[in-house]
C-alpha cells in the first residue's frame, strides 16, 4: 500500500463511513440514493457509470457510492470495494424472474476478501408495486438465513415512496459504528 | 494558509539545520539520541512539502491533467473511466513524491517512513495532511479536471452541481 492509501485510512478512521450500493440492474439503486437525500425522482435513467452522495447522519459522513448494475458494468464493482464499510444490495421484489441471478451476484460478492469486514443491507425494494415478494419471501429467495460471514439485515422498502428507507440506513450505520468503536 | 504554511517550513528548515549539526558527529550519536527518530520524521515531511508545491510536480499534474480532460464532462454521473484515471493519477503522484524523496534524502526507506507515518499522525502538519489526501478524494479529483477543463476551453465553470452533489464542502 502506498503513501496516499495509508494516509487515507488514518483518515477514514474518524467519522467517514463508505457505502457501496449494488444490485442488478432496474433495482432501484439510484432512486433510493436520490430519495434518501431528499433530491428530485422523477428522471431517473439506467446509470452506466456511478453516483456519489455525500450525506451526514447521526454524526456520521456517509459516502454512498451507487454503481451501474447492468450485466456488462458488473466487472466493474469490484473496482469500488475497497474500504466499503457497508454494502448495500438492492433488490427489485418484483422481478422474480431474476431472483437466482439475483442470489447469484450477491453471494459472489460476499466472497470478496475486500469486502469480507462489511456490513450487508438487503433493501427488498418496490414494494409499492402490485406482485412485489414480501422481505421474508426476498430473504428465502435470496438464502440471506445462510449467510454467516457478514452482519446482515434485510428491509422491505419503497424508494417511491421512501417507505422505510431511513429504518434501513439507520439499522446499518448503528451496526457500522459499533464495529468501529470496539475495534478503537 | 500560506501564511501558516510558510511559519511551518520555517520550522522544518530549522529542523534541517539540526540535524545536520548531529549528523557531523557520525551516526553512531545519531541513533543514540533519543529522538533521533523525530528529526528524521520531520525532515521527510520537511521535503515531503516541499515536493508538493514544487514547479516540478505542478508540470507533472499539468500534464496529465492534458492527456485525460477529455473524457470529463459536467454532469453529475461519473464515468466508470474517471474511476481508472483516478488510480493512474494516485499511482503517478505516490511514485514521483517516493522518487523525490529518494532523491533528496540520503538511504530513504519508504516502507520505514509508512510505518512511521502511522505511528507519528498527530505530528504531520494538519495542510500537508489536507493536500496530500487531496489526491485521493474522488470528488476533488473530478473537480480539478472540471476545472481544467473549462479553462482549457474558456468556459466558466458550472459550480453548481458541485454545491449540490456535496454540500458539505459548499463553503470551499
Amino acid at each position: 500500500m502506498g503513501l496516499l492509501s495509508i494516509l487515507k485510512k488514518m483518515k477514514q478512521k474518524e467519522k467517514d463511513v463508505r457505502l457501496l450500493m449494488l444490485g442488478l440492474d432496474n433495482a432501484g439503486k439510484t432512486t433510493i440514493l436520490k430519495k434518501f437525500i431528499g433530491e428530485d425522482i422523477t428522471t431517473i435513467s439506467p446509470t452506466f457509470g456511478f453516483n456519489i452522495k455525500t450525506v451526514e447522519h447521526k454524526g456520521l459522513k456517509l459516502n454512498i457510492w451507487d454503481v451501474g448494475g447492468q450485466k456488462s458494468l458488473r466487472s466493474y464493482w469490484r473496482n469500488y470495494f475497497e474500504s466499503t464499510d457497508g454494502l448495500i444490495w438492492v433488490v427489485d421484489s418484483a422481478d422474480s424472474r431474476r431472483l437466482e441471478d439475483c442470489k447469484k451476484e450477491l453471494h459472489s460478492l460476499l466472497k470478496e476478501e475486500r469486502l469480507a469486514s462489511a456490513t450487508l443491507l438487503v433493501f427488498a425494494n418496490k414494494q409499492d408495486l402490485p406482485g412485489a415478494l414480501s422481505g421474508v419471501e426476498i430473504m428465502k429467495a435470496l438464502g440471506l438465513e445462510h449467510i454467516k460471514t457478514h452482519h446482515w439485515q434485510i428491509q422491505a422498502c419503497s424508494a417511491v415512496t421512501g417507505e422505510n428507507l431511513l429504518d434501513g440506513i439507520n439499522w446499518m450505520t448503528t451496526d457500522i459504528s459499533s464495529r468501529i468503536f470496539t475495534m478503537d | 494558509m500560506l501564511g501558516r504554511m510558510a511559519s511551518s517550513m520555517a520550522k522544518i528548515k530549522n529542523g534541517v539545520t539540526e540535524d545536520k549539526a548531529k549528523e557531523e558527529n557520525g551516526e553512531i550519536f545519531l541513533e543514540i539520541v533519543g529522538n533521533s527518530q523525530d528529526g528524521e520524521f520531520d525532515i521527510i515531511i520537511g521535503h515531503l512539502q516541499d515536493i508538493i508545491i514544487d514547479e516540478e510536480f505542478l508540470a507533472l499534474q499539468h500534464s496529465f491533467m492534458d492527456e485525460h480532460y477529455h473524457y470529463f464532462e459536467d454532469v453529475e454521473e461519473n464515468k466508470l473511466i474517471y474511476t481508472d484515471i483516478q488510480k493512474k493519477y494516485t499511482e503517478l503522484v505516490e511514485k514521483h513524491i517516493e522518487t523525490q524523496l529518494e532523491m533528496r534524502i540520503p538511504h530513504f526507506d519508504m516502507t520505514k517512513f509508512l510505518q512511521l507515518l502511522e505511528s507519528k499522525k498527530s505530528e504531520i502538519p494538519e495542510e500537508i495532511f489536507e493536500i496530500l489526501l487531496s489526491f485521493t478524494d474522488f470528488l476533488t479529483f473530478k473537480q480539478m479536471f472540471l476545472d481544467y477543463k473549462a479553462d482549457k476551453e474558456g468556459l466558466v465553470p458550472d459550480l453548481g452541481g458541485l454545491i449540490i452533489s456535496s454540500p458539505f464542502d459548499a463553503s470551499r
